[in-house]
């Protein structure tokens, strides 16, 4: 089965050698192939996407197409779509259809880009394995007894297995560049502010942000240029150009100073890793790329201020949930109390159960101090550290994960071993910073990631770097080997 | 244990969820472990630290007070379980 990238797809459909509706029966026609195995989708949106794509085949035959007319793409099931079910995952919203739809899926719609599902997550992105999902996890095309990684799990299988050229996701400590890693695909978590976060359902507002789940850098920043920019229904987006992302790709990286943290190698990495990822070190190397041996000192805090942080956040958003203007509400309850107890019993799975406790406790009296205020001030330590690092070298690389894809129902019963997943990938989020996982070799047959991270609004840097990666290397285009028998 | 039984009973109804008593278990031993990871931070020298809410320092942005969407009541309550002219309906709250 072949995977074609969002650039493939433009051609093709300018040069007229396939038709957007022929596209889009081509992803539909996979889907239902594949996904009953691979439970990447939650909702299709078949009927309005055809409608649509009808419409998209007009205008390129009139010569009045948009940038991204016809071509399809998934979000995650997290991001607000009009008359589509929302669920983020949840029994809690199993029945959501929400009144408006997120900005960044009206920005991409505004471009003529064509939704074709929701993906599957782990419930309210809370979670590393796609495992808390209400409606099962999604499972990794590589190999079907793994985890593709979470939360966006759903998003990186749909690009990995070819269901989706494409995939929105959202970032809160790791949850694109994790599974994008998981799975050998591309993932970008922008800076802070750089995307609208209107319309996507929150769970940790200081830390949360959509990107993308790409094949290539250069898709990447294709999708980029037209998802980002300042919304005014969004109070934490950022008033600042949107640079043309894709018409900078090719300027040379050659002569730039990339810092690699000892923190990222005291504990935990596994062997065969290490070695895949000093592999690539050589291939930056060889583009005239430096590297500096630095340190983040506060690096491996980064996670417990995270439990810290994200769970007080998740126990504030996720007050709203009381099953009366929306959400799941128990036909049989006794007075008002009761009701909210036990819609909220019923609406909620254990880990977002255990994120509101853990949250509600941090922030309590007797405990903000010792807790709450104590991890922000950590925080603040551990974005300092960037700022300081940030003043000799353009970017910082690291191996996005310990290891590659875990197996399924490995680590869902311990929740610190599994929270210690995102030992890498948390620090950009508590600082806000971009950063980017792409697949740099394989380990025992699976794909392996490695992460670059930049300085704020420096996506345009992480993209180069990849990009011109990609241009040397295959390991983008590796494809898990048994997907036509899934 | 980082934390007792009761406090995760107490804390739970705090956070309006019901649970059950081997649920309360469950998170007692989980949430002791989660704390547990989390006290790493007590041995970090924070003095003279500012506290850090928020990635971006931005001031709060605000827009003229004018009236710029319209009242779309009934297509918001599509999404409630039970409304009857106009209203929200819950349990009974006063006798």
């Amino acid at each position: 089965m072949e995977r074609y990238t969002l650039k493939d797809l433009v051609a093709m459909l300018h040069s007229r050698s396939i038709s957007s509706h022929e596209i889009l029966e081509m992803y539909m026609q996979r889907i239902s192939d594949h996904d009953t195995s691979l439970n990447c989708y939650i909702t299709l949106n078949k009927d309005a996407a055809f409608e649509k794509s009808i419409k998209a085949d007009r205008l390129i035959e009139s010569g009045d197409q948009l940038p991204l007319s016809g071509i399809p793409y998934a979000g995650k099931d997290i991001f607000c779509t009009q008359g589509i079910k929302t669920t983020c995952g949840s029994k809690m919203l199993e029945n959501f259809i929400p009144p408006y739809d997120a900005t960044v899926i009206s920005n991409l719609d505004n471009q003529g880009a064509i939704l074709i599902g929701k993906t599957n997550m782990d419930e309210f992105a809370m979670g590393s394995s796609n495992e808390t999902s209400y409606f099962g996890p999604s499972y990794n095309p590589w190999d079907l007894a793994r985890s593709p990684g979470g939360s966006s799990g759903g998003s990186a299988v749909a690009v990995a297995a070819g269901l989706a050229p494409i995939a929105l996701g959202t970032d809160t400590g790791g949850s694109i560049r994790q599974p994008a890693a998981f799975t050998g695909i591309t993932g970008l978590k922008p800076s802070y502010g750089r995307c609208s976060r209107f319309g996507m359902v929150a769970f940790a507002s200081s830390l949360d942000q959509a990107g993308i789940l790409a094949l290539t850098a250069e898709d990447t920043a294709i999708l980029l240029e037209f998802m980002a920019g300042f919304d005014p229904l969004d109070s934490t987006s950022v008033e600042k150009d949107v640079p043309r992302y894709s018409e900078l790709l090719n300027s040379s990286i050659r002569g730039k100073t990339v810092g690699i943290p000892k923190e990222f190698f005291d504990e935990g990495l596994d062997a065969d890793s290490e070695k895949v990822f000093f592999e690539a070190i050589k291939v930056y190397e060889s583009l005239g790329v430096h590297f500096k041996d630095i340190s983040l000192p506060h690096l491996n805090l980064s996670v417990p201020v995270y439990y810290v942080v994200a769970p007080a956040e998740c126990s504030s958003n996720l007050a709203r949930y009381d099953g009366i203007r929306f959400g799941y509400r128990h036909h049989k309850t006794g007075d008002l109390d009761d009701f909210y107890l036990t819609n909220r019993q019923i609406g909620f799975g254990a880990e977002v159960k255990r994120r509101i406790i853990t949250g509600t406790y941090v922030l309590s009296t007797g405990y903000y101090d010792a807790y709450y205020l104590k991890a922000q001030k950590v925080r603040q330590l551990i974005s300092q550290d960037f700022k300081q690092a940030f003043q000799d070298i353009d970017a910082v690389m690291g191996p996005t994960t310990q290891t590659p894809a875990f197996k399924i129902g490995e680590k869902i019963d311990d929740p610190v071993t599994m929270y210690m997943n995102d030992i890498y990938t948390i620090a950009a989020n508590l600082a806000g910073l971009p950063a980017i996982s792409h697949p740099c070799g394989l380990v025992q047959g699976l794909p392996f990631g490695l992460q670059i991270i930049a300085p704020h609004f420096a996506e345009t840097e992480l993209l180069k770097l990849t990009h011109l990666f990609q241009q040397e290397t295959d390991w983008h285009q590796k494809q898990p080997p048994n997907l036509n028998k899934v | 244990m980082t934390i007792k039984k009761s406090q995760i009973a107490y804390i739970s109804s705090l956070s309006k969820l019901k649970m059950e008593d081997i649920e309360i278990d469950n998170f007692t031993h989980q949430i002791s472990d989660i704390l547990e990871m989390i006290q790493q931070l007590e041995k970090v020298n924070t003095d003279d630290i500012e506290p850090m809410a928020h990635p971006l320092s931005m001031k709060q942005r605000l827009r003229v007070d004018l009236v710029t969407e319209e009242n779309q009541r009934e297509f918001y309550q599509e999404n409630a379980v039970e409304f009857e002219e106009g209203f929200y309906k819950v349990p009974k709250v006063i006798e």
